[in-house]
């Protein structure tokens, strides 16, 4: 099964954002193969194993604030730097531009299937996007001492029938979307994610702090539909890497 | 109470309420019978740069693929391997990444057991519920498709559909993208087990040959984040902004 590779990286040139246009035409929650799994996930809240697709997928992050997140002085200045070296045609490159690991939301924001794997004591999210992994230990603490990460350093606990998976420990390399809302290493993500509508989505509301960027936390929600009839395919991103930025820009302010 | 303690106790209190309100919180998790079951972190015993078959020998290499061999050799001797596609991050392939001197973690479930190797934070699933396409239906690519089953408590691995880009050892063994590999994988005992794995591959070896590795549990061990910079060292040696 080949499912097309639109990179919404590639939207920065004019070809990538035709290509983008018309790959999102095809509504990523509509079944469109074989079952390998029920048509519903199980009935069980807490079993969230499984192939998860993103619906509505937006490159800027979709904040429950219907507008841009409550940016400090310095959250706005690094937005603005950002959209604007956009607009002259010259981006700043974050992290998966340079096929690194793509950071928390950030990766939980993409346009590329997921698998949530649980065994006991941990919870595993495998991403199609440039094989992202990410490593949920349940029911324990982070460890005293963190070395900052791409992926943070993630635990999980449930709550009823909700998830929640507490992440810190980040280095400053990642951004939040794809458009220009970064961080810095205070950077404290909470995910709560449940199932909804029976079980054919879950929700995920994220709850965002950084006071180096943002005044107060904010909220995105992301929602992801169930999707029976998908494996995740072999994701390269170092093979033909269409968006590694051109030597220069990546020093650029 | 120690922090961790009183999550915990926290927990187990939110647990119980939850489950008295008719909602499960913890969730029913699969647990592979004792023999099977092959969960946890492992990590590859001895040194795997050049593999050499069961009894010791450099695999058969047909006539073409020893030169190509013995090319590769000298390359690496000269310090200039660039035969060698990890040199700029791309994925080390099956069955080379087996070979990594790196964790890998196993999670296993009904249908599906998934290596995730600490290296290139590559996984690699394995479905048990998967009849392999024809090789000739098949896009080749780094990792190829794996379809498992159990023999007794042995995990057979049927895996094909491989690009060539990729050696089959740090030496440079080469493959070509008809190559097929048969693994089985069996617990020693409770800390160790062992990959056959069976190379078959009429292009490049006159015959199938096979060559064994062995891994350990680690204990406590958790994979750490693995982050190939050599794609772009410049940017790697910068700050972000």
């Amino acid at each position: 099964m080949i499912r097309m590779r639109w990179s919404l990286r590639g939207c920065l040139l004019g070809l990538g954002m035709l290509l983008a246009g018309a790959a999102s035409a095809a509504p990523s929650d509509v079944v469109d193969g074989p079952l390998i799994r029920p048509a519903t996930s199980s009935s069980d809240p807490g079993d969230l194993s499984g192939v998860w697709y993103i619906r509505l997928y937006n490159r800027q992050i979709n904040s429950t604030l219907g507008r841009l997140p409550p940016f400090t002085a310095h959250g706005k200045a690094e937005w603005d730097a950002r959209v604007q070296a956009e607009k002259e045609g010259s981006p700043i490159a974050d992290a998966s531009s340079y096929c690194w690991p793509h950071g928390v939301p950030r990766v939980m924001n993409s346009p590329y299937p997921i698998q949530i794997i649980q065994i006991p004591g941990e919870t595993v999210i495998v991403h199609e996007v440039a094989h992202n992994i990410r490593h949920i230990y349940m029911d324990k603490p982070h460890p005293p001492v963190l070395t900052p990460g791409f992926m943070g350093d993630s635990t999980g606990h449930w709550e009823g029938d909700t998830l929640v998976i507490d992440t810190t420990g980040f280095n400053d390399r990642t951004w939040i979307d794809e458009v220009g809302v970064i961080h810095g290493r205070q950077l404290h993500v909470i995910e709560r994610i449940r199932k909804i509508e029976g079980g054919l989505a879950l929700e995920n509301l994220v709850r965002i702090e950084d006071p180096e960027f943002f005044t107060e936390p904010w909220y995105a929600r992301i929602t992801y539909a169930w999707r029976p009839d998908l494996r995740l395919t072999e994701y390269i991103c170092e093979e033909n890497n269409r968006n590694m930025p051109v030597s220069g820009h990546t020093a650029k302010k | 109470m120690h922090p961790s303690r009183r999550r915990l106790f926290l927990l187990t209190g939110l647990a119980a309420l939850g489950a008295a309100a008719g909602v499960t919180g913890a969730q029913a998790i699969y647990n592979p019978p004792p023999a099977q079951n092959l969960e946890g972190v492992w990590l590859i015993e001895g040194e795997h740069s050049a593999i050499r078959t069961l009894d010791g020998r450099l695999p058969p290499l047909n006539p073409a693929a020893a030169t190509r061999y013995a090319a590769a050799v000298k390359a690496r001797q000269a310090g200039k391997p660039d035969f060698d596609t990890i040199q700029t991050c791309k994925p080390h392939g099956l069955p080379r990444i087996l070979f990594a001197a790196y964790p890998i973690e196993i999670l296993q479930e009904p249908q599906q057991v998934t290596f995730i190797h600490e290296i290139h934070h590559m996984p690699r699933m394995v479905y048990l519920d998967l009849t392999l396409p024809k090789l000739e239906d098949m896009d080749p690519n780094w990792m190829g498709q794996s379809a498992g089953h159990w023999e007794g408590d042995t995990l057979v691995v049927e895996s094909q559909g491989f690009n060539d880009l990729t050696t089959l050892d740090s030496a440079g063994l080469p493959h070509s993208t008809d190559m097929r590999l048969s693994e089985r994988i069996r617990k020693l005992d409770a800390d160790r087990f062992d990959d056959l794995v069976t190379i078959t591959d009429p292009k490049t070896y006159t015959k199938p040959w096979t060559t064994r590795v062995t891994y350990r549990r680690q204990p406590g061990l958790r994979l750490k984040e693995y982050v190939c910079t050599d794609v772009n060292p410049e940017a790697a040696a910068k700050p972000h902004r």
